[in-house]
């Protein structure tokens, strides 16, 4: 069974740079989007349990300064394949920086298409962590013309052809069957992402790991969305801290707020 | 003439308040939804509604077979920010070959759009060229009733793939994103039990119970439907009281919109007290009995 895994090297959000009330990305490091790694681990035990095939992993790399990015993506890389991932192709070009999410989903299905070639199954994480929208794995499938699951909290079975998984939703968890090929996206709950051994994390270097461009995969994208202002989001709080005096000033005090807040009213 | 497209169900219909917000006629397809559903739409404004029967489960594949010959021509697609409905809304925007925008706050002109970005944590303003799908919160933007009288047709779309089986989530009738007051729980609560001081909090002001993701969905000690928070729900009440919550951004990014915000923390220099505008620095043990008794009393309870 071979296993397409969407890594996203993303912007670290916890790490945000900003400057005159400008996030700026160039400056902000990457990371792997969090729940990409219960992506590649969930791969990584499909394919042990059916004993064949392989994982590869996709990535997009959508951030500049490119030349910067390259490595940092490069490395991200390394880590899927210290869990266990077969192979990582990055695609990175210049014409990709300030793009949405349509051409984010055409790479990665040209990717598949020219690369990859036979597939069973497409495993991507519910959101990442920067852009958190959830379309590309979606519009991977509407790129390819197959079922999209999303949601997916268990893959209960997995079949030369078919595959059930358990779907998350607010209010019901729906047992989904549907054919290979398919695109899946998992939950954090789904699993726990194995922390490879410094073995595994040396023999990585060995891995097979390609860099594309649109050009090789001939693709051309259109820019039809623009990022005109990017701040950092500020919700004014007042900030009031009350830390001293005894518990039941503690008490007073926060009472006597809530009323001028008109949250409570005493009587 | 501007013609907007909007996927609701018929819990999600509040959407229609964004197409009220960009003007024009709306196309509107409602999700396994019947009459009731139609002449809510209707309500709303709706110039047209396709009562769309999608079977056990809504399919975007199947969904977007049976409406596509309908999109051509549409200015903006508007789909509520569900689960089911930002799955729909990739797929219908990726075979259309739109861009689409998810959590949509503010529409600055027909073709520029303020949202949320980089996890909450960033405000960003985009400008489209051309058609664009717009995912936003149901009750963003309240729509306003005026009355028309839309023609209704229906369409079946039979998923492609098969629903074997449902599991009802275990819940009560809570609906933590409706609730004007929250006291809500984290990981400062030691034992399960220990909650209950909360909960009697909780009564005393009439608020309703949340909490952070390790409580529901690590822990399990609440259902999912009290998970405020990024992966969980939304909320926007009066206010929020964190109680024993470090403030982890993905949890930040569920309250943010609260009006007034309360936390309770032992460690001065927890996260929570950047996040809010009354932070009392005390262990929740000693603090919370206290407060409510005291509230108990104000209150006249």
């Amino acid at each position: 069974m071979n296993i397409v895994v969407l890594v996203k090297p993303a912007l670290d959000t916890s790490n945000l740079r900003t400057a005159a009330n400008k996030i700026m990305v160039e400056d902000t490091p990457l990371k792997i989007s969090d729940i990409d790694r219960n992506a590649a681990e969930e791969a990584i035990r499909i394919k042990e349990k059916m004993k064949g095939g392989k994982t590869i992993a996709v990535m997009v790399s959508k951030y500049p300064p490119t030349p910067k990015r390259g490595g940092e993506a490069e490395n991200l890389a390394r880590e899927v394949l210290a869990m266990g991932i077969d192979e990582a192709i990055l695609v990175i070009d210049d014409g990709l920086i300030g793009t949405d999410q349509t051409a984010t989903a055409k790479a990665i299905t040209e990717v598949v298409r020219k690369k990859v070639g036979q597939f069973d199954l497409v495993i991507g994480g519910e959101a990442t962590i920067d852009g958190y929208s959830s379309q590309v794995p979606a519009r991977i499938a509407a790129e390819l013309g197959i079922p999209i699951i999303t949601y997916v909290r268990e893959i209960s079975q997995v079949g030369s052809d078919s595959v059930v998984v358990k779907r998350d939703l607010e209010d019901e968890v729906q047992v989904v069957k549907s054919k290979l090929p398919a695109v899946i996206t998992v939950t954090r709950e789904i699993n726990t992402p194995r922390i490879p051994p410094l073995l595994q994390i040396r023999m990585a270097m060995k891995k097979p790991l390609s860099k594309v461009s649109l050009g090789d995969l001939g693709l051309q994208v259109e820019r039809r969305a623009r990022t005109t202002d990017l701040k950092p989001l500020q919700i004014q709080r007042k900030k009031v801290l009350i830390e001293s005096g005894t518990v039941d000033e503690k008490a007073d005090k926060l009472i006597q707020y809530l009323s001028q807040e008109g949250v409570v009213t005493p009587r | 003439m501007r013609v907007i497209g909007v996927f609701a169900t018929p819990s999600t219909l509040e959407v229609m308040g964004l197409a009220q917000k960009l003007g024009g006629d709306a196309l509107v397809f409602i999700l396994n939804g019947g009459d009731e559903a139609a002449e809510r739409a209707g309500r709303y404004g709706a110039g047209r509604v396709v009562l769309v029967d999608c079977g056990a489960m809504c399919d975007p594949a199947a969904l977007y077979d049976a409406v596509a010959g309908e999109l051509s021509g549409l200015t903006h697609l508007v789909f509520p920010a569900t689960k089911d409905g930002k799955t729909i809304a990739g797929y219908v925007a990726g075979k259309l070959g739109v861009p689409n925008l998810v959590d949509v706050v503010d529409v600055l002109a027909p073709n520029k759009f303020s949202k949320y970005s980089m996890g909450s944590r960033g405000a960003e303003e985009v400008e489209v060229d051309g058609p664009v799908a717009l995912v936003v919160q149901p009750k963003r933007f309240q729509p306003a009733e005026k009355p028309s009288k839309p023609a209704v047709e229906r369409r079946r779309a039979a998923p492609i793939v098969e629903l074997t089986g449902r599991e009802e989530k275990a819940k009560g009738s809570l609906k933590i994103e409706d609730a004007e007051l929250i006291v809500s729980v984290g990981r400062g609560f030691k034992k399960q039990e220990d909650l209950k001081l909360a909960m009697e909090l909780a009564e005393v002001l009439g608020a309703q119970v949340g909490c952070s993701r390790p409580i529901a969905a690590d822990l399990k000690w609440l259902s999912e439907d009290h998970w405020v928070g990024l992966s969980g729900h939304k909320v926007r009440p009066k206010m929020y009281m964190a109680i024993g919550i470090s403030g982890q951004p993905q949890h930040i990014a569920g309250m943010l919109e609260s009006r007034i915000v309360v936390a309770v923390n032992t460690d001065k220099n927890a996260p929570i007290f950047q996040y809010a505008d009354y932070g009392v620095v005390e262990d929740l043990y000693k603090f919370i009995p206290v407060l409510k008794e005291k509230l108990r009393k104000a209150l006249g309870k």
